[in-house]
């Protein structure tokens, strides 16, 4: 029931499939979207039967893009699919996962303090936790590729 | 007649545990809330290690990130190497000989088992039973020599490499590591049984700490915590990476979800490890040279990204690298440790126990300060004063 070809009930939403090696699909989707794919998630295979592994951003400099993946790890066969999507590097913000999942703080806080990616709706964002605090006060973002760190 | 004066009575004893605390051995600070004796409320304060290795490793080739990420934690160097070794060979499109991956295992069980050797130690320490402690660790010695047996080191091996290992093993070092591992596998099946029988670890670890399934998943809590909650995950398993597709052995778990289940899995693993490393020792394949030469490996890498999983002692483990394609460093390096959910994630399991309890539950998730530490994180708002009733700082406020 939850191997990843049963997702068809967020077909919809998908834009585009791509592969990570060794053999991690990756789904892309539009950030509106991002909220809605989880509640489509929790409401067909139930809350409990996968987790939020990691939160991974990356800053694509050259193409003004920051992405972000979510890698989900559905139970029993711990299969992991990639959710990905796609920044404008001018304004990195995405809706957050936190009062569905508690389990998507650790990340989503570190992407932030890291890349600066802004999560709404997570209260407890901030700066300074992450990173020392003389590159908070120079307003630096250390994983962007233009940080001079 | 109006209310002319107000006074307020502190709700809660602040109560910092660590950074330096006789009961903790690692960097971190729990500040707990206690009304009493009972903890309302614990915020996890981390940042007393910061070291930047995920920026390190864009900085350096991708050879010379295997250094790197070897040394994010001293316990679980083999891990994180074998973790970011096979990223890179997936990039490459490799594939290692057969030797050299049951020789993996092996040196990655080794580690597993000391491990597992030493939190269990340290557990009976924080309560109290310090002979238990020196004994355990007594017998964690001969793992550690057998790991140097193996890979030529005690602690920082850097013996898994692109292609392979970095030594082969002749037959006298497998005699001496099977001796060894005999010897192990009697004083760890005594060292369960006393977890199993004794009064006072019982009383100390038994119903403390309890964890559901559900919030187990909803946290994103991985390894030996999870699996003591009921929830099958090993990536061992399920990934079948190097030679765990040929290895017989069993995925344990426990439905108690407390501090003792978590424990008795860690026993229970050991002894799963002994025989892995014993099987991995009868059946070792003599397909190839398992160490490959250096010179030969490819000094470009192509354009691709990888993400590669491994079940390190505290539980999934997972790397992703990102090639561009152009330069010879790495494009991007994220490594998730399992510390770094086991420990953030966690604020919500100590409340209603009692401040006795709280380094019993803490190590009996293993805590690793120098995995999370590669990036530093508070967990929640630190106002010092509180307008909440205690019984919304009920079990589950974050």
């Amino acid at each position: 029931m939850n191997a990843p070809g049963d997702l068809h009930f967020i077909s919809e939403y998908i834009l585009e499939t791509q592969i990570v090696k060794p053999d991690r699909k990756v789904y892309v989707f539009k950030r509106e979207d991002l909220r809605r794919i989880f509640e489509k998630l929790i409401e067909n295979l139930g809350p409990s039967s996968f987790y939020i592994s990691t939160i991974i951003g990356t800053d694509l400099k050259d193409e003004g893009k920051i992405r972000l993946d979510y890698y989900v790890v559905f139970l029993p066969k711990e299969e992991t699919i990639v959710f990905r999507t796609f920044l404008p590097r001018d304004d990195p913000t995405i809706d957050s996962l936190i009062d569905m999942f508690p389990g998507a703080l650790s990340g989503e806080c570190e992407t932030y303090d890291l890349l600066g990616v802004v999560f709404k709706g997570n209260s407890f964002l901030r700066r300074g936790f992450f990173v020392p605090h003389e590159i908070v006060e120079a307003d630096k973002y250390p994983l962007r590729k233009d940080s001079g760190v | 007649m109006g209310v002319t004066k107000v006074v307020e009575i502190p709700l809660a004893l602040e109560l910092p545990v660590g950074p330096q605390h006789p009961a903790l051995h690692e960097p971190v600070l729990l500040k707990a809330y206690a009304d009493g004796e009972e903890i309302v409320k614990v915020e996890i304060n981390t940042g007393y290690n910061h070291r930047g290795i995920e920026k390190l490793c864009e900085k350096n080739s991708f050879y010379r990130d295997i250094f790197i990420v070897a040394r994010v934690c001293g316990i679980c160097n083999l891990v994180h190497a074998d973790c970011y070794v096979r990223a890179l060979e997936s990039i490459l499109g490799m594939e290692i000989s057969n030797r050299a991956k049951y020789l993996r295992v092996l040196a990655m069980e080794l580690e597993r088992l000391h491990s597992h050797m030493l939190i269990n130690a340290v557990m009976a320490e924080n309560i109290g039973f310090d002979n238990l402690f020196m004994n355990i660790m007594l017998d964690r010695e001969r793992i550690m020599k057998a790991k140097e047996i193996l890979t030529g080191n005690r602690v920082l091996s850097d013996y898994v490499m692109v292609g392979g290992v970095r030594r082969d093993i002749d037959e006298v070092k497998k005699e001496k590591i099977k001796e060894i591992l005999a010897k192990t596998e009697e004083r760890l099946r005594f060292y369960k049984r006393v977890f199993e029988e004794d009064s006072s670890i019982l009383k100390r670890l038994i119903d403390v700490g309890k964890v559901s399934r559900e919030e187990v998943l909803k946290h994103s809590i991985v390894g030996p915590v999870a699996r003591a909650s009921g929830v099958k995950i090993d990536s061992r398993a399920s990934d079948k990476y190097d030679a765990y597709s040929e290895i017989p052995f069993n995925v344990i778990t426990r439905t108690e979800g407390d501090s003792w289940a978590r424990m008795m899995v860690r026993w229970d693993e050991a002894l799963e490890s002994i025989n892995i490393a014993r099987y991995v020792l009868d059946n070792l394949p003599s397909d190839a040279n398992p160490v490959p030469d250096e010179k030969k490996l490819p000094r470009k890498f192509p354009f691709g990204e990888a993400y590669t999983r491994v079940e390190a002692q505290r539980g999934e483990l997972t790397y992703y690298v990102m090639s561009d394609g152009k330069s010879p460093n790495p494009y991007r390096v994220k490594i998730r440790t399992p510390s770094f959910n086991n420990i953030i994630n966690t604020g919500f399991m100590y409340v209603g126990y009692s401040i006795a309890d709280l380094p019993v539950i803490l190590t009996s998730l293993d805590p690793c300060i120098s995995c999370m530490e590669r990036a530093v994180i508070i967990d929640l708002e630190k106002n010092a004063l509180y307008k909440i009733p205690i019984k919304d700082l009920s079990r589950g406020f974050r």
